[in-house]
């Protein structure tokens, strides 16, 4: 948070370097308050800034936001947008099935926790958006109640972080008014959503950073322990409440690295004090975190203990924890002489060959060899089946039979009964992959082009392959190609279907199959035993990390892949602006809808705040280049490190979205937002304060001097400048709150008058157009 | 000592007062040069004569002998057997192509500015081309094209590059031995070798960048001398045209000029922190570096287009891309004046807007599926199947479809319901609640043709005229519909979905034309039409006509860049031999250029050039880091002379490769290995750096011997690799063995695959 100090200019209070004692810093707000702009603190900011008054104020502000959270929280009665995933999980929690979501677990295990608190039995399945929670006896209110009170609760801790980093009672309210009368915080926290857990802890997080970041000159005390761990906590919460939760991590890692880059300076600390900070924080900042995060996790695998949808996405060994598994239950073991179908795990499709042969010449010149076409098709044929040939020597009976990891096979196809081979001709459509065919079962001259070496994914030696869960390779002896499909149809003489090749990278991930079902066993009598009704399996164990490590890549491939165009999805660009909001729920009879959109008064001054900082910023970059002074030294120390944070806050929850070409919301704008409405209070203090401000703020460390207090004051315009905008502020809020709460529902001509800006989509518009 | 005093404001010495970095001495000069300068008695007074060092042309004059070697090395190397092989290779098929486009002056896009090719077809051009070659496929034997000349161009660009690095170097204040050291390593850079023996743009690209980084250096010595002299001037001039050329060559070249833009803003910045420059003087050098370095290579890269539009006068197979304005400047795509008044009874044909589709077209054929009525399509040719006539759908409708053409004519305006008869088959435009055969969603509707003669219609086949704006230029056509001015929508009278069409494309049966469909939830831009062409029997033959107005210079010029753009970010499919950034520095992978008759060109390059930059770099970045962390911690690292030096040097080179290489991480279309090559060059000339202060204490000799050993490696490696560049013959054993990474995909089987 100091990484211009030392370009700053120090009024002849350079300490000498002396060993291990602790020094002020003069990144600090530390200043002798000689430059600063004394004057008498009025008694009207005295009366202001008093303990009482202050309670009075975050009391009120208090229960304004429990009111606007959760006036009519019980309408819509219906299914609202995400609501179908989210309540959905929670439903899922209660009835202990497994499911997946790109989403960490933490808020969703709170949704679980609160449905089961009012008594919801999980038997609701949240289809469609519009169903109904009435006639389906769902508490869904209880569950609402959740984040309506998280959503309250970020009010007062907004207006603490402002009063925290020193700023009057006039300036925290008015942070705390912006989110207070936003529309798109209350609609957004009013449903079963992540965002208002998301929000309430990273605001949580910015508060406990900023006390422990107060208790700096006292190092190493119980407090500045106590509030590094809770930030640490808290960012855990954070990230693990949402997958974009992960940028609050980011951007406390930011303030970190520039706090540590501040302490290494030769002039301020010994290396080995130092390194006791490098380590307390890595201990504070990574391992708790990380320890409470992984927790969460813990808590999702011991509760999702049955079967569930979740499962088709996991790993067979993941699947087989899973009470009640459809791999747990059917998956046998494979025998020599067995007939199978085999899939491909990606595209789904079934290995496959009929008498047609490739064509002599393609279109690109290319020659093939002319022998029995392999391709992957998708429907249950004869043409599928496919006889596992050993090539060893077996015994009549017994666990010999079975086929193993590494074993090296023949594939019979068993209506031409003709063996699988390989070899080095380029395959119809990549020049690079060799051509799969097949050789009759009688002519022995390329026996050794029929082997292929089975490698079971993730196998120990001596493995039994198993139908369903037993993911394998097929990897051909002589040459090293794996067996290989892609989404790519072979032409007419194929009768369209997929080209399967072999791909010379035998470690290729794609390159996975498995048998899907074993249709016949002539050749070995028990097989009736085998596929008989088995007797109830108890589930597996698995190692927690591994079953975390195979969740988290699963998480974020998931999480890239969401690229699908959603109606509603727009470019980060048009957030802060509110250029366009999100259609939640309609209900055409009564022309209901809740749309979510800000406050547009409340968002543009926020956006303005950012843009006079930084206007300040570059003109006193420039000007003191000239060596001209503007702003007291002080003044700027506080606009740096403590304006400067909240800036830093709002980046970093802001541009990462301009790299990411998934699905985005302008939702996802909201922690941004919070962090904006900061930037806006100091900002209407720095304008309205004539360079006072509250000094000191930080914690006095055992050896230091104390200082001479100095106050803001912003006389009379303070409280006119926030009375007058909270008025617009809630004049606006009342103004757009019937797409806000959804309710009471607006006419044509009353609905075109809400689209204050001509790019929202609203529903029910009047036809402009019609009578003109 | 107070730190603090220093860190106020960096210092920077006035103008004109003494050297901000140590200038060229004898000890920076090779030893050789040395002694001779010394032996006639030249030294100082060569130096001295002006007082500085003008860049990296003053050197002496065995240094000139030297580099003429060096050159003539560079063209056997790079001229080796030009005409092998004698047919296509890779994007020659692009190239070569758009080579034949200028000389026979047929309109083309691409998503590469002109220069390069444009030069490229004068080569081609000087040497007799007709332009008559079609350049289909890789591998294709030349007839009757002068492809020696048109490689030749490349191959002497890359052979120019060179002597570029060799001065460059030596204006960077680096010794002799390194420049000779970084020009031959770059000589012997399989991958450049490669690139610039074929018709590809690569090489010019490279060659321009070479150049503006030559130039800058000049500029940026004159600027630490004495700033607004004439030869301050020309160096910045050079700089600005330099840099125009590279941009207008490839994209990439904004890379240049962002590192060229950083270079700018740090001198800038130093001098805002001279209290001694006056405001006034600030100003002068602002504006001067805005106008070299900013309105000059926008001119430059202008004045290209305006080249390319004044060749490309014709129309060709680039028209589809452009809109039905730009269409109209291209001669053979012109049309005949139309009348302007749309009145009930008009044959008109209508164009939808924001698609190059074409014309609302139907024809006697009907859709597979859904009601099996006539197709209706977007058609991009003009045929009398495109031809519909306005009837009032209010009125009692003449089942025969002709108008009493006697009555008064009633303009149409908004609001107004129409039928639309398709004049060739007798039918009426139709929408029904049936999902069109492609985009079967909800909020689509089937457009057909529907009825036949003697049927009066039904109420599907009313549609309501809104219009959508008109032009400021005529009034009128924002109340009525006039021809090629109004743009207006057509909603389905009884469904209310808007006529609409998109980029799909029907299947076999509707002959690939582009969909039309009836859209409830219509995007606007995809509903909007326009008339094209407009007759009514009843209009005087003197009646107001109108016609496409053509677009200006700057209208076409803005146009064609916008169509560019998307086009190149339209380029995201996987193709085989596509890598990601990440890969190039470790050069995972080449590029199969041409396979034929047992024999392959592979673009890979010289792994000893290639890894030796890229630890470089990466050694840079590593102590440099090092020493800020020492910084920190209180060591004066940087008040040393020696340190500062280098690190400006370095500093700037690394400057150079992080924005010509990072950048294409953001990029999502496909990328080759050849867009690392202007991060290459930079990589080897910081190499070339690195080499300079490691072997700084070091005598002449010693160095001279170390820099031969690294020669000799590169050259060695070089000629092992050759055959792939040059596409000679190559046993199996000698291909197996090259394949030093197994990911280095040429192979003698593909080249020699066995024939069943």
């Amino acid at each position: 948070m100091a990484s211009q100090s030392q370009l700053r200019g120090r009024k002849g209070k350079v300490p000498a370097l002396s060993g291990t004692t602790l020094q002020p810093d003069d990144d600090d707000d530390a200043h002798s308050g000689s430059s600063v702009y004394q004057r008498r603190q009025s008694s009207l900011e005295r009366t202001l800034d008093s303990d009482k008054a202050s309670v009075a104020v975050v009391g009120l502000l208090t229960g304004l936001a429990f009111v606007t959270r959760f006036y009519k929280i019980n309408n819509p009665d219906q299914v609202v947008f995400d609501e179908v995933h989210f309540g959905k999980f929670a439903s899922h929690y209660i009835q202990r099935e497994y499911y997946f979501d790109v989403h960490p677990p933490f808020a969703k295990l709170l949704f679980g926790l609160a449905g089961w608190f009012v008594g919801f039995d999980g038997h609701f399945q949240f289809e469609n958006i519009g169903d109904s929670y009435t006639d389906a006896h769902v508490p869904y209110v209880g569950m609402r109640a959740l984040p309506a009170i998280l959503g309250s609760l970020t009010v007062p801790i907004v207006y603490a972080i402002m009063k925290e980093s020193g700023y009057s009672t006039v300036v925290a309210a008015f942070s705390a008014v912006l989110i207070l009368f936003d529309n798109a915080h209350v609609a957004q926290s009013r449903l079963i959503l992540l965002d208002a857990t998301l929000i309430f802890c990273m605001s949580l997080t910015v508060y406990s950073y900023i006390r422990f970041r107060k208790y700096r000159f006292k190092e190493f005390s119980q407090e500045w322990w106590g509030w590094m761990i809770a930030t640490g906590v808290f960012m855990a919460c954070t990230w693990a409440s949402k997958v974009n939760g992960i940028l609050t991590v980011v951007c406390i890692g930011c303030a970190v690295l520039v706090d540590l880059w501040d302490l290494l300076d030769y002039r301020k600390s010994s290396m080995e004090r130092f390194w006791n900070h490098f380590f307390a924080r890595a201990v504070g900042l990574i391992l708790v975190p990380l320890t409470v995060y992984l927790f969460f996790f813990w808590v999702h695998f011991a509760v999702l203990t049955n079967s569930g949808p979740g499962d088709t996405f996991m790993s067979p060994a993941f699947q087989e924890t899973l009470r009640g598994n459809e791999l747990l239950l059917n998956s046998q073991e494979i025998r020599y002489y067995d007939t199978v179908t085999i899939k491909h795990k990606n595209t789904k499709v079934l290995l496959h060959s009929h008498y047609e042969r490739y064509p002599l010449k393609y279109d690109d010149g290319r020659i093939s060899s002319q022998g029995q076409q392999v391709t992957g098709y998708g429907h249950p044929d004869s043409n599928n089946h496919w006889q596992v040939i050993p090539t060893k020597a077996l015994p009549e009976t017994g666990r010999a039979r079975v086929v193993r990891h590494d074993d090296v096979v023949q594939l019979l196809h068993v209506n031409t009964q003709t063996y699988l081979l390989t070899h080095d001709v380029a395959s119809p459509l990549m020049p690079t992959n060799q051509e799969f065919t097949t050789w009759p079962k009688d002519d022995h001259t390329r026996y050794n082009d029929t082997l292929f070496q089975l490698h079971l994914i993730d196998a120990h030696d001596g493995e039994a392959w198993k139908s369903k869960s037993g993911h394998f390779r097929l990897v051909h002896v002589p040459t090293k190609v794996s067996m290989w499909t892609y989404q790519n149809q072979l032409p007419d003489w194929a009768f369209k279907q997929q080209e399967i090749n072999g791909n010379k990278n035998a470690a290729e991930k794609t390159a996975t199959w498995y048998v899907d079902e074993i249709v016949d066993s002539e050749a070995d009598p028990s097989l009736p035993d085998r596929t008989g009704d088995a007797p109830a399996k108890e589930p597996k164990s698995m190692n927690f990390f591994k079953k975390f490590g195979e969740l988290q890549i699963l998480m974020l491939q998931h999480n890239a892949g969401l690229t699908a165009s959603h109606p509603y999805a727009s470019s980060p660009i048009n957030w802060p602006f509110l250029l366009s909001g999100i259609s939640f729920w309609t209900n055409a009879d009564e022309n209901k809808q809740i749309y979510l959109i800000g406050n547009l008064i409340g968002w543009w001054a926020c956006v303005t705040a950012i843009a006079v900082f930084i206007g300040i910023i570059g003109a006193d970059l420039l000007a003191r280049r000239r060596n001209i002074e503007p702003i007291p030294d002080p003044v700027r120390n506080r606009l740096w490190n403590n304006t400067g944070f909240f800036v830093l806050v709002w980046a970093v929850h802001y541009f990462p979205f301009f790299l990411m070409s998934r699905q985005l919301f302008v939702h996802h704008y909201l922690p941004s937002h919070i962090a904006s409405a900061l930037v806006a209070g100091s900002v209407l203090h720095y304008i309205l304060s004539d360079d006072t401000l509250n000094y000191p703020i930080s914690v006095r460390g055992d050896k230091m001097q104390p200082r001479a207090r100095t106050y803001a004051d912003l006389g009379m315009r303070g409280p006119a400048a926030l009375l007058g905008f909270t008025f617009a502020l809630f004049c606006l809020f009342v103004y757009i709150a019937p797409l806000t709460y959804g309710t009471p529902g607006l006419d044509g001509q009353q609905v075109n008058a809400r689209r204050l800006l001509s790019t929202w989509t609203l529903h029910f518009a009047a036809k402009a157009t019609d009578g003109a | 000592m107070n730190p603090t005093v220093r860190s106020r404001r960096p210092a920077s010495p006035p103008l004109g007062f003494a050297p901000r970095y140590p200038h060229v001495r004898e000890d920076h000069l090779d030893a050789d040069a040395r002694r001779e300068a010394a032996s006639k008695g030249l030294m100082r007074r060569d130096i001295g004569r002006k007082g500085y060092p003008p860049g990296g042309l003053n050197i002496a004059s065995a240094e000139w002998k030297v580099m003429f070697i060096i050159v003539i090395i560079a063209v056997l190397v790079r001229m080796f057997r030009l005409p092998q092989p004698n047919s296509v290779v890779f994007d020659e098929v692009h190239f070569g192509k758009f080579a034949s486009r200028y000389i026979k002056a047929q309109y083309f896009v691409d998503v590469h500015p002109p220069l390069a090719k444009l030069l490229i077809t004068l080569a081609g051009f000087i040497f007799g081309y007709d332009g008559n070659f079609d350049f289909k496929d890789i591998a294709k034997p030349y007839e009757n094209v002068p492809y020696v000349a048109m490689r030749a161009l490349p191959a002497l660009m890359g052979v120019a590059t060179i002597p570029l690095a060799y001065l460059t170097l030596r204006a960077l204040e680096c010794r002799a031995t390194t420049a000779v050291f970084a020009s031959l390593f770059l000589t012997f850079e399989n991958g450049l070798v490669t690139q610039s023996r074929h018709i590809l743009l690569d090489s010019p690209l490279v060659f321009f960048t070479a150049l503006t980084v030559f130039v800058w250096t000049g500029f940026c010595n004159e600027d630490k001398h004495e700033p607004f002299t004439e030869s301050w001037w020309t160096w910045l001039i050079l700089s600005g045209l330099s840099l125009g050329a590279v941009v207008s060559c490839k994209w990439v070249g904004l890379f240049t000029i962002a590192t060229v833009g950083v270079g700018t803003l740090k001198q800038l910045w130093l001098l805002l922190g001279d209290l001694r420059v006056p405001p006034r003087l600030w100003m002068k050098h602002f504006l001067a570096r805005a106008l070299c370095l900013i309105v000059l290579p926008i001119l430059f890269y202008m004045s290209m287009f305006g080249i390319h539009f004044l060749i490309l006068s014709n129309s060709g197979d680039g028209d589809g891309f452009m809109s039905s304005e730009f269409q109209h400047t291209l001669s053979g795509r012109g049309m005949a004046d139309t009348y302007a008044d749309v009145a009930i009874g008009s044959t008109v044909t209508l164009r939808h807007v924001n698609t190059q589709g074409g014309y609302l077209h139907s024809h006697p054929h009907n859709y597979p599926g859904g009601s099996n009525q006539q197709q209706v399509t977007l058609y991009p040719h003009r045929d009398s199947n495109n031809d519909w006539r306005i009837i009032n759908a209010t009125s009692d409708v003449d089942p025969e479809g002709d108008i009493e053409y006697d009555q008064p004519l009633e303009y149409v305006t908004s609001g107004m319901r129409l039928k639309l008869r398709h004049i060739s088959t007798q039918k009426y435009l139709h929408s029904h609640e049936i999902r069109p055969p492609v985009s079967d969603v909800d909020f689509q509707n089937e457009v057909s043709a529907y009825g036949m003669p003697h049927f009066v219609g039904d109420a599907n086949d009313d549609w309501v005229v809104e219009i959508e704006k008109g032009e400021k230029r005529d009034k009128e056509s924002g109340k009525r519909l006039r021809t090629l001015r109004t743009h207006f929508r057509l909603r389905h009278a009884l469904t209310g979905c808007y006529l609409f069409s998109h980029k799909v494309k029907l299947p076999e049966w509707g002959y690939e034309q582009q969909e039309v469909t009836c859209n409830k939830n219509a995007v606007r831009d995809n509903s909007l039409w326009y008339i094209e062409t407009n007759w009514h029997p009843d209009l005087p033959p003197d009646a107001p006509k109108v016609n496409y107005r053509l677009p200006g210079f700057l209208g076409k010029f803005l146009e064609l860049q916008q169509v560019m753009w998307t086009t190149n970010a339209g380029l995201t499919d996987r193709h085989t031999y596509d890598s990601r950034p990440s890969s190039w520095p470790r050069l995972r992978r080449g590029i199969n250029f041409w396979v034929k008759d047992h024999r392959q060109i592979y673009l890979i390059g010289n792994p000893t050039v290639w890894w030796l930059s890229t630890f470089a770099v990466l050694a840079y970045a590593a102590v440099r880091g090092f020493l800020v962390l020492r910084a920190k911690r209180g060591y004066r690292d940087f008040e040393n002379t020696k340190v500062v030096k280098y690190d400006t040097l370095c500093g700037f080179l690394f400057v150079g490769w992080l924005l010509h290489y990072f950048p294409f991480f953001l990029m999502g279309r496909q990328l080759f290995l050849h867009h690392y090559f202007p991060a290459l060059y930079f990589a080897v000339l910081l190499c070339a750096g690195v080499f300079d202060l490691v072997t700084a204490n070091l005598r002449p000799r010693i160095r001279l011997q170390i820099a031969a050993v690294l020669i000799i490696v590169a050259v060695w490696n070089f000629s092992y690799l050759s055959p792939i560049a040059y596409g000679n013959p190559w046993t199996k054993s000698k291909c197996n063995s090259a394949r030093w990474l197994k990911t280095w995909d040429f192979n003698w089987w593909v080249a020699c695959r066995l024939v069943f």
